[in-house]
């Protein structure tokens, strides 16, 4: 009897997908700012857009660079842009028609930046009236914000929910990502969360690059994940292939774990320090069998 | 769904307009929204604005008595938690008055604020490119972060790390002080002395420090 309970009580991945059709989705909507240009806001989009998607969410990521459109050419949807936000926003086309969908993942949907207009050809009240629409669509969307903080920065900002601070271990990153932080504490949009890309731990252990306890010591606002830098990344945003979607790189595994924090479910930081190499971990599994 | 950053609602003191989280335009525009489809109901009513932890500058705050105005209200109280929004409405004549929902902060760092008179209290970390400028003293309980620039008549007491621009004293330097948990400023300025904080020499032991003008130098020791 007992052992016939077991097996009825274990949750089949089947049985996980049938329940959440069933609830009735109320997307999060984040932003992912920085401040400072160059840091990683559009590789983090696209990879944290591929990695929530590949766990079976929804997710429809938002270029909100108008101008200096990127994302689609780090996602590989370059060629398919036919309509873009600024379309939706005049009412040129319907969201759905400006929506690509990417094909290698299910559920992974991209709203371009138009590369023609610039930052004032939207406002605020329209990201925020365009990402209501969503709302009921999907789980999650992610908007990729321009560098500064002028207009193109408060259109980003507008409709989030929850906002993503992206720095590198620099301090000039560190400074901006403060200034980002104190005028999204200003709007009351919370103190964010934050996102350390391109870590060294080669340089921090040499003293040549501020450490993670430095950039929270300023910036003291919950930590969302820690990406070391990696040249993958860069071969896989050349190829328009998000490093989530395919390499089992450290950086991969560690925008994975932030997309999986997003999730609101807990996973250890990765031990950057002691990064092992293949034949190490192999060497390991054998001695602990 | 849009979501809803403006409330009215009518209380025998008057009319009572809570503005809640999100842009500061949007907020803006939704009131007057609001104002234009009640119009002929609220016209002639004396409004409170209930801010929360926002925080206004007396410009801002200025905005919405325009549009209040324009629809025949009058703006008499602004009530916030924030220091700097309390001050900035009193620039302007209004009343400040403690919210009335359920005190946020512990009731010890509330007496401190009453009771300092000329003193403004910021509870919160000042970041890179926030300015605060006051003619009494300023405590700031949180770090005062690289960027950020205090400015105060008295003297400063940052019950946290300073590591931002700090400038004292402009009427009375010989008095003036200035008091933190961890002493590192960008830019220390007394009356008109200026002094940059020792280069950093690494893991130097971290003790409170207070500055203050002496024969015509800027001298640091520890805060007992």
């Amino acid at each position: 009897m007992n052992f016939f309970a077991f097996f009825i009580l274990l949750p089949s991945p089947f049985c996980l997908k049938l329940e959440r059709t069933w609830i009735i989705m109320s997307a999060t909507i984040m932003t992912i700012t920085s401040g400072k240009g160059g840091v990683g806001k559009t590789t983090a989009t696209a990879n944290l857009s591929a990695a929530l998607a590949a766990k079976g969410y929804k997710v429809v990521a938002i270029d909100a660079d108008i101008g200096l459109r990127n994302l689609d050419v780090v996602m590989g949807l370059e060629n398919r842009v036919v309509y873009d936000l600024v379309d939706v926003v005049d009412g040129v086309c319907r969201i759905k028609q400006a929506m690509i969908r990417d094909k290698r993942i299910e559920g992974l949907y991209l709203i371009p930046a138009a590369q023609t207009r610039d930052k004032n050809a939207v406002s605020p009240e329209d990201m925020i009236a365009l990402c209501d629409q969503l709302r009921d669509d999907f789980d999650f969307v992610l908007i990729d914000s321009p560098a500064g903080i002028e207009q193109g920065f408060k259109n980003a900002v507008a409709p989030a929910d929850k906002v993503i601070i992206i720095t590198t271990p620099e301090v000039a990153a560190v400074r901006d990502a403060d200034r980002i932080i104190g005028l999204i504490e200003a709007e009351e949009q919370g103190p964010g969360e934050l996102i350390i890309n391109r870590l060294r731990p080669d340089m921090i252990k040499r003293g040549d690059m501020i450490g993670i306890e430095d950039v929270l010591d300023i910036l003291a606002i919950d930590l969302l994940g820690v990406v070391p830098d990696d040249e993958s990344i860069i071969t896989s945003t050349n190829r328009g292939v998000p490093a989530t979607m395919e390499n089992h790189s450290v950086a991969s595994q560690a925008f994975k774990n932030v997309a999986t924090r997003i999730t609101g479910e807990t996973v250890p930081f990765l031990d950057l320090e002691t990064q092992e190499t293949f034949l190490q971990k192999l060497s390991k599994f054998f001695s602990s069998l | 769904m849009p979501r809803d950053r403006v409330e009215i609602r009518g209380t025998s003191k008057g009319l009572i307009v809570t503005i809640k989280s999100g842009n500061w335009q949007s907020v803006l525009e939704q009131l007057a929204q609001k104002l234009e489809q009640r119009a002929s109901f609220f016209k002639g009513g004396r409004v409170a604005l209930d801010v929360g932890k926002r925080l206004l500058d007396a410009e801002e705050i200025e905005t919405v008595g325009h549009l209040l105005a324009e629809h025949q209200m009058t703006l008499w109280a602004v009530n916030g938690s924030a220091s700097e929004t309390q001050t900035a409405a009193k620039s302007l004549g209004l009343e400040t008055q403690s919210r009335q929902s359920a005190p946020v902060t512990p009731p010890a760092a509330e007496a401190l604020g009453s009771a300092a008179g000329d003193t403004l209290v910021i509870r919160r970390t000042l970041r890179s490119g926030q300015r605060v400028e006051h003619s009494g003293n300023i405590v700031v309980i949180g770090d005062v972060n690289p960027g950020a620039e205090v400015t105060a008549g008295g003297h400063v007491i940052v019950w946290g790390k300073l590591r931002g621009a700090v400038r004292v004293g402009a009427i009375n330097p010989k008095d003036a002080f200035v008091c933190a948990l961890q002493l590192a400023p960008m830019h220390l300025i007394i009356g008109s002395l200026i002094s940059r904080s020792p280069a950093d020499d690494g893991e130097e032991q971290i003790i409170p420090e207070m500055a203050f003008a002496q024969n015509g130098q800027i001298v640091a020791e520890a805060w007992k």
